[in-house]
């Protein structure tokens, strides 16, 4: 390893004659043919392992006696003017300041965004909403407030359309625990979502987060089921499941909405500078 | 180094271009050679590939036999991931990293040429048992009992047990070159808070290569020894564990998806900018993130194992686990579609590849999350579903990187700028041919058609998938070709490049097309994480507002 590699130029300030570089050297192209050879001679002939043996040996002396002084480095000139990188050309040009609307190379849009908190505290209350829901179906329906937990469990469980009706019904432990699990994570990252995405959606947050991306979520979901999992799709019923996803949903958004909007980024405001010359237009 | 005056500088006489490629240590020149390797594997494997799809087109075909067609698909799966993916993304990052950071090259440049010759002896070596009697026939990951000499007779798994053993010592060197080199060798004020993010992501994947490697060279030996010295390491019969094999080898396999992925991340996170002409949105996240993928790969191999019999237990921590490595991978795409809003962009080749790397990765991503959903796993696992989801992260995903990434950075390769016309047509096809390809497999998937199997009967409703996909696979062929095309006349009489033809923002924009050999004349001073839009515009630095 050349300790100079990032030395540029002699004392005037140009750049240097010469730049010391590692030479060619064909030892380790010696040394891999030789251990592939060790390794081949296992299956055919183990002359070859001898020949890898051999090859490897004097692989690992050529590289050694190639790392000995005046030998491991070779003084490489500089390219003719032709072949060298062309000068970076400066734009110089005055400062104008970017106004909102303005387009330009530094800003991060959106402008303003919700902060991560606020997605975490919707992501939070979305789903402390859809848990309310979904166990007052399993309340209402008398299948118990244990049945859409354990149902929830089964995303994750194997084998679950083994039990019985009757077993879905009863507390579980393990299940509570899973389903508790999955239900937090997935409402964790569905608020964080939303905290990212609904700036950058036209007007109307809540009728996005509240209405549209539920139903997508709640289509998709349906669709999917039936084809890789019908034994789950007859369990969930499936106006509790929408109005579960629609109670996430639309108190994730309205907690997002209400929050505070932070600047995407220090590299933007008001009072940044924009390329005068182009300010509708690319650099 | 030193000055004309003080130092004899011998113009050497000009060795021929083979002698060239076997002497070289320069990290450009390995860099294009990983490539040209790379795309010689992939010729390979596409052919393989297309036999495959040839006999699967129609039911009951006998255009191949059973054995042939185990070979083909287990020389597929080996290729396009250890002969083609990684050296492809090596090669990039060999090229790239040195002038990306402002270093004159690899900080092993002697062990960099080690690592590329042992990849493709390694490759040589896997290659040549199809002339030594038989390919391997026991899938990419290589189960035990199927690898044991009870099963296997001939030297067909050994061949690949040593030939990957050989290539993957050398991706340890790369790895190992990679991590010093970023380490220790970046241009003055080039801070980790400044580094591009390719080189962030190849540093994340350098490492994974140095953690992940070990337990696969390690299950090899093994496998080695059971096989040739009589030990019973995957021996059931003698109280081994077919088990641990599938432990140890995911323990790799896994982290190697995102070995796989995480370069072309990087390539994505400079592209899109550049032709969105805005910095990265959220550049601190993008690179969290990319840590945050490095660490959470390493703990969920076992979903490829869902169906094997493990407790209910791990089944559900490994689900969780997966779920979660949604998180700083969406994170990933969300940056890349903010930095895309509201940006004036130019939809030129290396874009059009990036927005359709950003539309397949999603759909792969997509498919994978449902596969992390142990019931919905057990219902397709080793079904056409599967082999859907991981071509479309893994070639949706790098391949489609690597092609924005190829014409993003041929320019600076060669010096040439490829054809805009032919490279439309290049995507058009390939978007296409790659859809008709693998979307159709998705759906002989969730009709219950296994992979591997030869041949089927007819009445199960999967003709027309196949032969859909047998069709997509002729486009595909057809984009390669234009593709290669291009390159041919790009490098015969291509327009020139100029040192900065997209108007970019990093240091190897800051060289010659090609670069000379010690790269840079003098190497810039960084200050931001756009040193050249900082020397483009210095009455409006960056370094202002970072």
């Amino acid at each position: 390893m050349s300790n100079e590699h990032h030395a540029n130029t002699n004392p005037s300030g140009e750049p240097a004659a010469s730049f010391e570089l590692p030479a060619p050297t064909a030892w380790p192209i010696v040394l891999a043919l030789g251990i592939c050879l060790l390794a081949a001679g296992v299956v055919t002939n183990l002359a070859f392992s001898l020949l890898g043996l051999m090859l490897a040996i004097a692989g690992v002396r050529g590289w050694v006696l190639d790392l000995s002084p005046g030998r491991a480095h070779v003084e490489e000139p500089l390219v003719e003017p032709a072949r060298r990188a062309s000068p970076i050309v400066a734009t110089p040009h005055k400062i104008e300041y970017l106004r909102p609307g303005m387009s330009g190379h530094r800003m991060q849009l959106p402008e303003k965004v919700h902060p991560y908190r606020a997605g975490v505290l919707g992501g939070l209350a979305g789903g402390v909403a859809m848990a309310v829901i979904a166990l007052a179906y399993g309340a209402i329906s008398g299948r118990g407030i244990w049945y859409p937990i354990n149902l929830a469990a089964a995303m994750a469980i194997p084998g679950f359309d083994l039990g019985t009706l009757a077993e879905l019904e009863q507390f579980s432990q393990t299940r509570l625990l899973l389903a508790t699990f999955i239900h937090l994570m997935l409402s964790l990252f569905v608020g964080l979502i939303y905290g990212m995405l609904l700036p950058m959606l036209p007007s109307r947050p809540v009728l996005w987060g509240g209405l549209i991306a539920p139903l997508i979520w709640t289509g998709a979901l349906h669709a999917a089921l039936g084809v890789l999992n019908p034994a789950m799709e007859e369990l969930v019923s499936w106006p509790w499941f929408i109005g579960s996803q629609f109670a996430f949903g639309i108190v994730a958004g309205l907690v997002v909405v209400r929050s505070e909007k932070v600047y995407t980024s220090k590299l933007w405001s008001a009072d940044a500078p924009v390329d005068p010359l182009h300010p509708h237009k690319p650099h | 180094m030193s000055t004309l005056e003080s130092t004899n500088v011998v113009p050497a006489a000009r060795p021929s271009l083979f002698e060239q490629c076997v002497t070289t240590v320069d990290h450009k020149v390995l860099g294009i050679l990983y490539l040209l390797a790379s795309g010689l594997f992939f010729l390979a494997a596409g052919l393989e590939a297309a036999l495959m799809r040839w006999q699967l087109m129609q039911p009951h075909a006998g255009k191949l036999d059973p054995d042939t067609f185990n070979e083909l698909f287990t020389m597929h799966g080996t290729t396009m991931v250890f002969f083609v993916g990684m050296p492809v993304l090596v090669g990039f990052g060999n090229y790239l990293v040195p002038l990306m950071i402002g270093a004159r090259d690899m900080a092993f440049p002697r062990l960099n040429a080690l690592g590329f010759w042992l990849f493709f002896f390694g490759g040589l070596l896997t290659y040549y048992s199809f002339f030594a009697g038989g390919a391997p026939d026991i899938g990419w990951f290589g189960y035990a009992p199927l690898t044991a000499y009870a099963f296997s007779r001939d030297t067909s798994t050994d061949y690949w047990i040593l030939g990957l053993l050989v290539s993957g010592i050398g991706t340890v060197a790369a790895g190992i070159n990679f991590v010093t080199t970023i380490v220790t060798m970046r241009a003055p004020g080039m801070t980790l808070g400044k580094l591009p993010l390719f080189v962030w992501m190849m540093l994340v994947d350098a490492v994974l290569i140095i953690v992940a490697f070990p337990p696969l060279t390690a299950a090899q030996i093994m496998l080695l020894l059971d096989r040739s010295l009589g030990a019973h390491f995957f021996d059931t019969q003698e109280g081994g564990s077919a088990l641990l094999w599938q432990h140890l080898f995911w323990f790799f396999g896994h982290p190697e998806v995102y070995i796989l992925v995480l370069p072309a991340f990087g390539m994505i996170s400079e592209i899109v900018p550049v032709f969105s002409r805005k910095v990265i949105f959220g550049y601190e996240s993008v690179a969290a993130a990319t840590v945050g993928i490095g660490f959470i790969s390493l703990g969920v191999w076992a979903h490829h194992m869902f169906a094997v019999g493990m407790s209910s237990t791990l089944d559900a921590i490994f689900a969780g686990a997966t779920f979660l490595i949604a998180v700083p991978t969406g994170i990933k795409v969300f940056n890349w579609v903010a930095t895309l809003y509201g940006g004036k962009l130019r939809l030129d080749s290396p874009m059009l590849f990036s927005l359709g790397f950003l539309s397949m990765f999603l759909l792969g991503g997509l498919t994978g999350i449902m596969l992390a959903t142990v019931p919905i796993d057990w219902q397709v696992t080793d079904t056409y579903f599967v082999v859907a989801h991981f071509h479309y992260v893994l070639f949706g995903g790098t391949i489609f990187a690597v092609m924005a990434g190829l014409y993003y950075w041929f320019p600076k390769m060669s010096g040439r700028l490829l054809d805009e016309r032919l490279a439309r047509w290049n995507f058009w096809l390939l978007l296409a041919g790659f859809n008709l390809t693998f979307g159709p497999m998705h759906f002989a998937g969730l009709l219950g058609m296994p992979r591997r199997i030869y041949t089927y009967a007819e009445g199960n409703g999967w003709e027309v998938w196949n032969q859909l996909s047998t069709l997509g696979v002729i486009v595909q062929g057809a984009a390669f070709l234009v593709l290669f095309v291009n390159i041919g006349r790009s490098l015969r009489s291509g327009k020139p490049a100029g040192d900065d033809p997209w108007d970019a923002w990093t240091l190897e924009w800051a060289t010659a097309s090609p670069p000379a050999p010690y790269n840079f004349e003098v190497v810039p001073e960084v200050r931001s994480r756009r040193p050249l839009w900082d020397l483009k515009h210095p009455d409006d630095p960056d370094w202002r507002y970072e």
